[in-house]
């Protein structure tokens, strides 16, 4: 008997916090430092009486993060309530688009095993209203065994988008660079901030395990990852289960199971899902998005990661690895563009920035619009080595203290003692006639000849050097030192 | 003079006028509640103890009282929808309806008795005792807004508010002997109405004559960006023109429903009305509504159900109303909660609406509902082709007594017939008044239905047939 082998199927469906100010349903504000239950109204509550009504910026915010994963915007879109009792549901249900969503059918590209590109598809994004955040009182703040549970409705009608893919991805690794990619594609779009630490962007991953002897085990929901690395370990630990389960020739069951990130193991859901079913939500007419709004939000979209690092590429002769990792966060990119705008030779920009720039950003943990140096002054200190004012040692004495100090480019080159450029010219011939006019007896030795080795020679470009503070070239000290005694 | 006795228009003429003060028209109307309440029981909570206040002393409505169907939110006063389950809650907003009428001027008498969540016809289905007709206290006012009907019928207030899901303004109206007015869906706001049907409630008037019913409209009816579904460019015109014609007009009859029963003093009313139309320069006329007939009563309780049961998922005990505190769980108090708080027959209408939108049946009754509703919607839109409005019963009997509902639910329902369909199409009706039964003395009423956003041209419709039938008189409410 042959080794059985096993494909995972993998589908990811991602929940984003959109961003806009205010909630999906009513005017409560969506900030997430302000105390519980103190962003809520009668409609994010639930009141009797009460009805939804439709942010647009949330509409907006949904077809940018849509654009941004090559979906297409649908002209018509519904809501429905989506049942299930639950505290955190102020409604006791959920309203969401659920299968008529506002933008579909799009991809985000991975590396596969292989390293070739392949096209993860995406089935969707729709809009929907993020529930109520439950505090449980157990010690291990999960719900089995808590004794009281406290609900802040501060969350309860967030924005939110769920983005369901088709289940093309094959690995754990596919499936990080999927999540990876996606995170950096709708902050990009301004549609996300995507911030994992604060919950604004959630992984459920369904998995099921083809078998080589045409067994297809059943599908898998795995929820609770909040991070990429739970992401990778969840659908790893998954994988290594459902293998076990069909190798001893077992039947994989179909079930939702959370993952616990402190035990590294996923576990049978023990809280029941609850019945759900689906019907229009008679309070909100149908979404109609008309050509001319795609038009406005397809003009606000900004140029794509991918799109941009092939620019730097092809127009800018940067190496594929420097402009991945300048297009990796949209501010490093603009910073960068900032600078070639500026003056700055491209490639040396490049370098400035991945190097000198995001080693800076790292030590200070300090973000990019936080930074001192402003790109066009970064600009005009390439611009000066291209120019040779400056030698790139100085440059990078120049651009450190910058870094740590207000002050202005000009300032610092003349407080740290540069003369820009070197000495030449008129500056070095000057230095010369000075030093020439305090060693007359050097001079007097010199032009009668008894110099024949050349040291008094020495003597007096040692001088010059010194009083040009090393920033005159060896050669033209030469030069101009023999043409002056020659006078 | 007894204050109590004057409508709408009168009584805020009057106080404008200095004839006599809001107080007066207050204490009046205190009266009046005080000897009739304990036969009538249309109050679930009077709000007419203190001074009566008037927000806006120049406003159209300017002292002069009102009841509003307790389904309707009002900013700290206990708001029950007549059930269980709302305990003492004060909702901390008004509904845009009320908001409208305080700011303009009107004074609040107090929160009246409904049908449990408006679930209902009788005003029997409530946690706080039927309501009685205030013609035959022996009878039921109608509901499910029979306070609102039964609160103008007695001469308590000479207008209030009511909300009609598949009948529930224009069915009460015509019991009491008052006017009723159910708005194109979408005149009224809905925000701050508890929800029974979504896609259905429509907020609306009653009143002692049309100049009332024009007068309360006028304030209702005006956008509100709180409610998705009030969509309107301008306000339309509802000024009352004593000069309005309807001649020329064509009214008809429903081809269908001439092959069911009315009772005799429905069908004499039918015909004394189809009379003075004529007299008065209309066309009687025909028009077929052969889905409408057939399937407009499956058709509305598939989707007011479903839509209920929804709407009623979030009284969970979890955030106001009525609540346990011993639950071992949250299923406990759930199943504790919902068991005790809500009515019979509210608890009947969700477990039907869970049914019908399950998954395994969903397509079949509720997918199979909105998809009628359309050919009902469509079927109108064709029959008002044809017409310019329709001239029907309201009910096919009298209203019962108190303690004789049909055994048989169905049977309930079906009286529904002639008043869902206007719901399901989202049109305007009117229930009026058209005399009194000889035998019974009970009045008895019609409804004219016009296309959508047609309200303004019923009124005016209404106006030349309240000048040949007559207005209602105020009910003794069981006391001479």
């Amino acid at each position: 008997m042959s080794e059985l082998t096993f494909t995972p199927v993998i589908g990811i469906e991602i929940h984003i916090r959109l961003k806009t100010d205010t909630k999906i349903f009513c005017a409560c504000s969506t900030d997430t430092d302000a105390p519980a239950n103190t962003n809520i109204c009668p409609v994010c509550m639930g009141l009797p009486g009460s009805l939804p009504r439709l942010n647009h910026n949330v509409v907006e915010k949904g077809m940018l993060a849509g654009m941004a994963l090559h979906c297409t915007v649908q002209p018509r879109s519904l809501f429905f309530r989506k049942s299930y009792f639950y505290p955190d549901l102020p409604k006791g249900h959920q309203i969401s688009q659920c299968d008529l969503p506002v933008v579909a059918d799009g991809y985000i590209e991975v590396h596969d095993a292989e390293g070739k590109l392949k096209k993860i598809r995406v089935n969707h994004l729709h809009l929907e209203e993020d529930a109520a955040a439950m505090h449980h009182s157990a010690s291990d703040g999960r719900l089995e065994g808590a004794s009281t549970s406290y609900v802040d409705y501060n969350r309860a009608g967030m924005p939110l988008g769920e983005i369901v893919s088709e289940p093309d991805i094959s690995s754990s690794a596919e499936a990080v660079e999927y999540a990876m990619n996606l995170q950096r594609r709708v902050r990009y779009a301004g549609a996300s901030d995507a911030d994992l630490d604060k919950g604004m962007m959630r992984f459920d991953a369904n998995v099921s395990l083809k078998c080589s002897d045409g067994r297809w085990g059943r599908k898998v929901e795995v929820k609770n990852m909040n991070s990429f690395r739970a992401l990778e370990r969840a659908i790893e630990f998954e994988i290594k289960r459902q293998k076990k389960i069909l190798q001893s020739g077992g039947e994989v069951l179909q079930e939702t199971r959370h993952w616990n990130d402190a035990k590294g193991v996923t576990s049978a859901s023990r809280v029941k899902e609850f019945y759900r079913k689906f019907i229009v939500e008679p309070d909100l007419p149908p979404l109609i998005v008309n050509q001319e709004w795609i038009d406005r939000v397809t003009a606000m979209m900004p140029e794509m990661p991918d799109v941009r690092a092939n620019r730097y590429v092809h127009d800018m002769g940067l190496t594929q690895e420097a402009a991945d990792i300048l297009t990796d966060d949209k501010a490093t990119a603009d910073y960068f563009e900032a600078c070639v705008k500026a003056g700055a030779n491209p490639v040396r920009a490049a370098n400035w920035v991945r190097t000198e720039v995001l080693r800076v950003l790292n030590e200070t943990q300090k973000k990019i619009s936080e930074f001192r140096v402003k790109p066009e002054v970064l600009a005009e200190i390439v611009r000066r080595v291209d120019d040779r004012k400056l030698s790139t040692t100085q440059a990078k004495e120049v651009f450190d203290y910058m870094c740590a100090n207000d002050c202005v480019l000009d300032d610092v080159v003349k407080k740290l003692g540069i003369t820009e450029g070197g000495v030449a010219g008129n500056a070095l011939a000057e230095i010369i006639s000075n030093v020439i006019k305090a060693n007359p007896d050097v001079l007097a030795e010199i032009q009668s000849g008894k110099d024949t080795k050349g040291k008094k020679f020495k003597f007096l470009q040692g001088l010059v050097m010194k009083e040009s503070k090393g920033q005159a070239k060896p050669q033209e000290v030469v030069e101009a030192l023999t043409a002056a005694l020659k006078k | 003079m007894e204050l109590y006795k004057l409508d709408l228009y009168e009584a805020s003429k009057g106080i404008k006028d200095r004839k006599f003060s809001a107080q007066e028209l207050f204490e009046s109307c205190r009266e009046r509640i005080d000897s009739c309440e304990g036969k009538i029981n249309a109050f679930i909570t009077r709000t007419d103890n203190a001074e009566p206040i008037t927000e806006n002393p120049y406003g159209i409505f300017a002292g002069v009282p009102t009841v509003l169907k307790d389904n309707l939110c009002t900013n700290g006063i206990r708001t029950t929808a007549a059930s269980r389950i709302l305990g003492n809650w004060k909702p901390p907003y008004d509904a845009t309806a009320w908001k409208y009428l305080r700011e303009a001027g009107a004074v609040l008498m107090g929160k009246v008795n409904m049908d449990e969540f408006a679930m209902g016809n009788t005003c029997g289905n409530s946690a706080f005792g039927p309501t009685h007709n205030p013609n035959d206290i022996s009878r039921i006012p109608g509901g499910s807004s029979g306070g609102s009907a039964a609160a103008v019928s007695a001469g308590y207030v000479p207008f209030s508010l009511g909300s009609d899901t598949g009948g529930s303004i224009r069915q009460p109206a015509s019991y009491c002997g008052v006017y009723g007015m159910k708005p194109t869906y979408g005149m009224v706001s809905r925000y701050g109405l508890i929800s029974y049907g979504s896609s259905l409630d429509q907020i609306g008037p009653f009143a002692r004559t049309i100049r009332d019913i024009q007068l309360v409209m006028s304030v209702l009816a005006q956008y509100d960006p709180m409610d998705s579904s009030c969509f309107r460019e301008k306000n339309p015109d509802f000024t009352h023109h004593e000069d309005a014609s309807i001649k020329g007009k064509r009214i008809a009859l429903v081809k269908e429903f001439q092959n069911f029963t009315l009772d005799a003093p429905i069908a004499e009313a039918m015909k004394k009305t189809q009379k003075v139309l004529e007299e008065n320069g209309a066309i009687i006329t025909e028009v077929s509504l052969p889905v409408v007939s057939k399937y407009a009563v499956a058709c509305y309780y598939a989707l007011a159900m479903s839509e209920a049961h929804t709407n009623l998922e979030r009284y969970d005990g979890v955030r106001y109303g009525y609540t346990v505190n011993d639950a071992a769980g949250i299923k406990e108090m759930f199943e504790r909660v919902r068991s005790y708080g809500f009515g019979s027959e509210v608890k009947s209408r969700i477990i039907a609406g869970t049914c019908l939108t399950e998954p395994s049946r969903c397509d079949e009754y509720y997918v199979a509902a909105t998809k009628v509703r359309t050919l009902i919607a469509q079927e109108f839109i064709r029959a008002f082709g044809e017409c310019d409005f329709i001239l029907q019963p309201v009910t096919p009997s009298l209203p019962h007594k108190i303690g004789e509902e049909d055994e048989d639910a169905m049977k309930g329902y079906e009286t529904d017939l002639y008043t869902l369909p206007v719901n399901l199409a989202g049109l305007p009706g009117l229930s009026f008044f058209t005399g009194y039964d000889d035998s019974t003395k009970l009045p008895v009423g019609l409804q004219l239905i016009g296309p959508r956003w047609s309200d303004s041209e019923i009124l005016n419709a209404g106006m030349i047939l309240e000048r040949h039938l007559g207005s209602p008189k105020i009910a003794d409410g069981g006391v001479k």
